[in-house]
């Protein structure tokens, strides 16, 4: 049973001090029966109380403030998380009985919310490549595997084209993007076959390097399986997840997870940095250390001062984007 | 029940006031009846056929005058920019009966308990869906189902402070449901306003004609506010949340909170503090213990709904869901007043109360089910289309006075979202008289009267906000399109 220590910062600077700030985590890891938390620590500039409360989601989610002026505003999030390896799904109902299953759970609480797709304009292509007709012959499991693949295959990693504001139209069209880009084209498919997925926000936790995501928060995928339960695919790295990626948040998309957001009054500059170290007992890696730790620019646009009163650009600037 | 085109009845008046009274013979007039005066009008009618009309000509323009001073205006958005308009007022009060009145009430009563466990079901346990009343997909499609509201703990379980359910009276007599507002309904200010300038206007005609008062309601939703206050102290600090100046409702924002003594606020003057709400006063911050917000849900909260409101507070869902401040109405009403899941309130009274509801629904077709679609695509003429999420008669469609153009242009709207609509056939609006060139003219209206819902139970001041569609032949009474208001008089026993 792999066990990983995580530190992740967040890290929002102002060139003027700013106030009001009011802010949402969500960087709980979930605790079940594949994951368990040994310890977790969270410290925030200035203190605040963090309240939490549980989602719709049954996410853990904690809430607090900062209205005194400020110039920096860092979260620091350190943990010891346990995962344990997955029991994969052995397939053994005949694959006729699982897409009817599929069929009869469609409009019942939770998947329900797990199966709507908003319209885009390029969804009658995608529909071409998650043909029912084609996947039906085989079983819900061979399935998902194989759109995993194919959004593997089909887009290019690559940081920095996309943005938490990309739509699917523009990811689908560039054929690129980060994990989060990935993790939403799969969800597409995966509901275009009636499958209900949902979106994973959390870390991923490499061996020499071997998995893509790190240094930020990292995103997947979870199919819900028939007669089996909800199964984690992780097509930025083309795998069936197992116990080498921790989970913070599931929802149905990333902006239901979002691990850091905030609202607050004054500059529309700002710089936020994210920072995401991983090391873990069986592998190779430093110890987590703050001094070693290397945060990374992740937006920093409109530097030019552009859209100060524009709060809703502000408030995207805020979200941190998942790679 | 379509419009049918019938040959209309005249009724001979001796006065001069009364001799244009038409009534359609396929409408109910709440003044005539087979040709005589209706009992509780008799007073009413005899008082106002011995003035002249010069004199009734004063008293209009009197009227006209008081709202002008008063600045009761309202503003209408599809006009470009926002124009501030005096809502038109009928000088003529518009008369029901102690009877009539005591089964509206208890109607509404009884809708309003459904309504309420309904929300909490909806939020908690879902009892509802799993038995199967309501499809869970009418639930999960409606984009004011909020599931922030999930598992939320509401002072007293209550969602509902507020209500203002609009009622029509059909051909029979009898009233129904229109539609259920229950997120920030407005119009309550009308409804004192006119009863004030009815007492300046006919100041002998009110006393003599035994008329319930209506002037408690802000003394009745001041102690409810007071009553939902988290802190138990003598003077809570009770604020009413604005959009601000550029919102329809202003008016009523301004009268309500010097009604009620309370500050009247926008978002950018209060601020959450480890989850509590403050208000910015020149002596420093001030709690603040319950919030009137007259801002919708998705603008309440940057944080959590639409970030780029510039009319809410961050952080004010935590403050709320920590139990720090109280806000009326609830958050996520609007799963119960959409109006497709309208169809579904009958239902829900024999479900949570197993009571037969006492006011009916209109009869409503949902366009996403396709048979239904197309029975209203092939009936379009008989039929209004409303959309699902709005109110104030924005995006509706009135199949008998459309073009041919416009019909094809809605319904291509229409196959865009069907579970956005829904239709309904065009119900014949009660009549009442009108003052109009000094002649007494039969208009439609409908009735909205404002139900109250503290820890104590409802309450529902005796009266409302009669609207009636001015221009002739109309059926379309909202303000945003061409309607004005009346006093409303119950009658005591």
């Amino acid at each position: 049973m792999p066990r990983f220590f995580i530190h992740h910062v967040t890290k929002y600077t102002y060139p003027e001090p700013v106030r009001d700030s009011a802010n949402q985590i969500m960087l709980y890891p979930v605790k079940d029966e594949n994951q368990e938390v040994q310890s977790q620590r969270i410290t925030i500039t200035g203190e605040p109380f963090v309240e939490q409360f549980r989602d719709y989601y049954g996410n853990e989610v904690g809430s607090f403030m900062h209205i005194s002026p400020h110039t920096q505003l860092r979260i620091d999030s350190n943990m010891v998380v346990i995962t344990k390896p997955i029991k994969f799904p052995t397939d053994e109902i005949a694959i006729e009985q699982q897409w009817d299953h599929l069929i009869q759970i469609g409009n019942v609480v939770p998947y329900i919310d797990f199966l709507k797709q908003e319209f885009f304009n390029a969804l009658p292509e995608v529909k071409q490549i998650a043909d029912a007709g084609f996947y039906k012959s085989v079983s819900v499991f061979v399935a998902v595997q194989q759109l995993n693949t194919y959004v593997y295959d089909n887009f290019d990693y690559i940081k920095g084209i996309t943005s938490v504001e990309t739509t699917l139209d523009e990811i689908w069209k560039l054929r690129a993007g980060v994990c989060q880009d990935f993790a939403h084209m799969l969800l597409v498919m995966l509901r275009l076959l009636n499958i209900p997925a949902r979106y994973v926000s959390g870390y991923v936790c490499p061996h020499d390097n071997d998995l893509r995501g790190e240094g930020a928060t990292h995103a997947w995928v979870e199919a819900y399986i028939p007669f089996y339960g909800w199964l984690g695919l992780d097509p930025t790295n083309n795998c069936v997840v197992n116990d080498r990626h921790v989970r913070l948040a599931i929802g149905r998309n990333f902006s239901d997870c979002s691990p850091v957001k905030g609202s607050y009054k004054g500059v529309a500059r700002q710089t936020l940095e994210v920072g995401v170290s991983v090391s873990g007992e069986d592998g190779p890696g430093p110890r987590p250390d703050s001094s070693v730790l290397t945060t990374q620019v992740v937006t920093g646009k409109l530097e030019d001062g552009a859209g100060d009163d524009n709060s809703y650009r502000r408030h995207l600037q805020m979200v941190q984007q998942q790679q | 029940m379509p419009v049918i085109n019938v040959p209309k009845l005249i009724f001979m008046q001796t006065s001069e006031l009364m001799q244009s009274y038409l009534v359609d013979s396929n409408t109910w007039d709440e003044m005539y009846s087979d040709s005589s005066v209706r009992d509780h009008y008799r007073n009413a009618v005899e008082f106002l056929e011995k003035l002249s009309i010069e004199d009734l000509n004063k008293r209009e323009e009197f009227a006209k005058r008081l709202f002008m001073s008063q600045g009761v205006t309202f503003t209408v958005y599809s006009s470009g920019e926002g124009i501030e308009k005096i809502f038109p007022f009928d000088i003529i009060p518009r008369i029901i009966t102690s009877a009539e009145w005591d089964y509206i009430e208890k109607g509404i009563k009884q809708r309003l308990k459904a309504l309420n466990l309904f929300l909490k079901d909806i939020y908690s346990n879902q009892f509802i869906l799993k038995d199967g009343v309501i499809p869970a997909a009418m639930i999960y499609s409606c984009p004011h189902y909020l599931r922030e509201m999930h598992n939320f703990p509401v002072p007293y379980d209550i969602y509902v402070h507020i209500s203002g359910i609009d009622l029509i009276r059909n051909n029979d007599g009898s009233f129904y449901i229109l539609e259920d507002n229950l997120r920030t309904p407005s119009g309550v200010s009308y409804m004192l306003e006119n009863r004030e300038i009815t007492k300046r206007i006919f100041p002998y005609l009110l006393p003599q004609s035994n008329v319930r008062s209506v002037t408690e309601y802000p003394t009745i939703l001041h102690r409810n506010l007071v009553s939902l206050s988290p802190r138990q102290i003598k003077n809570p600090t009770i604020v009413l949340l604005t959009p601000g100046i550029y919102n329809s409702a202003y008016f009523e924002h301004t009268t309500l909170a010097r009604l009620m003594g309370v500050e009247l606020v926008e978002g950018s003057d209060l601020v959450v503090d480890n989850h509590k709400v403050y208000m910015k006063t020149t002596s420093g911050l001030q709690q603040v213990d319950v919030i009137y917000r007259r801002v919708d849900d998705e603008f309440l909260d940057p944080l959590v709904f639409d970030p780029g409101s510039m009319l809410g507070v961050a952080g004010i869902m935590s403050a709320y869901r920590k139990g720090n401040v109280a806000i009326v109405n609830a958050v996520g009403n609007g799963v119960a007043d959409d109006k497709a899941v309208y169809t579904f309130v009958p239902a829900m009274i024999r479900y949570y109360l197993n009571e037969e509801p006492l006011l009916q629904n209109v009869p409503t077709y949902q366009l996403g089910k396709d048979e239904e679609r197309e029975h209203v695509f092939n009936n379009i003429g008989e039929m209004v289309i409303k959309k699902t999420n709005e109110s104030g008669g924005y995006g509706m469609l009135m199949g008998s006075a459309a073009t041919a153009e416009e019909i094809d242009q809605y319904k291509a709207e229409v196959l865009k979202n069907p579970r956005q609509f829904i239709a309904q056939p065009i119900i014949s609006l009660s009549t009442v008289p009108c003052y109009m060139d000094g002649k007494l003219k039969p208009r439609r209206v409908d009735l909205r009267p404002y139900a109250l819902c503290g820890p104590d139970g409802i309450e529902i001041v005796p009266g409302g906000l009669t609207r009636v569609a001015l221009r002739e032949g109309s059926l379309i009474v909202n303000s945003s399109q061409g309607g004005g208001s009346k006093d409303t008089w119950v009658l005591a026993q």
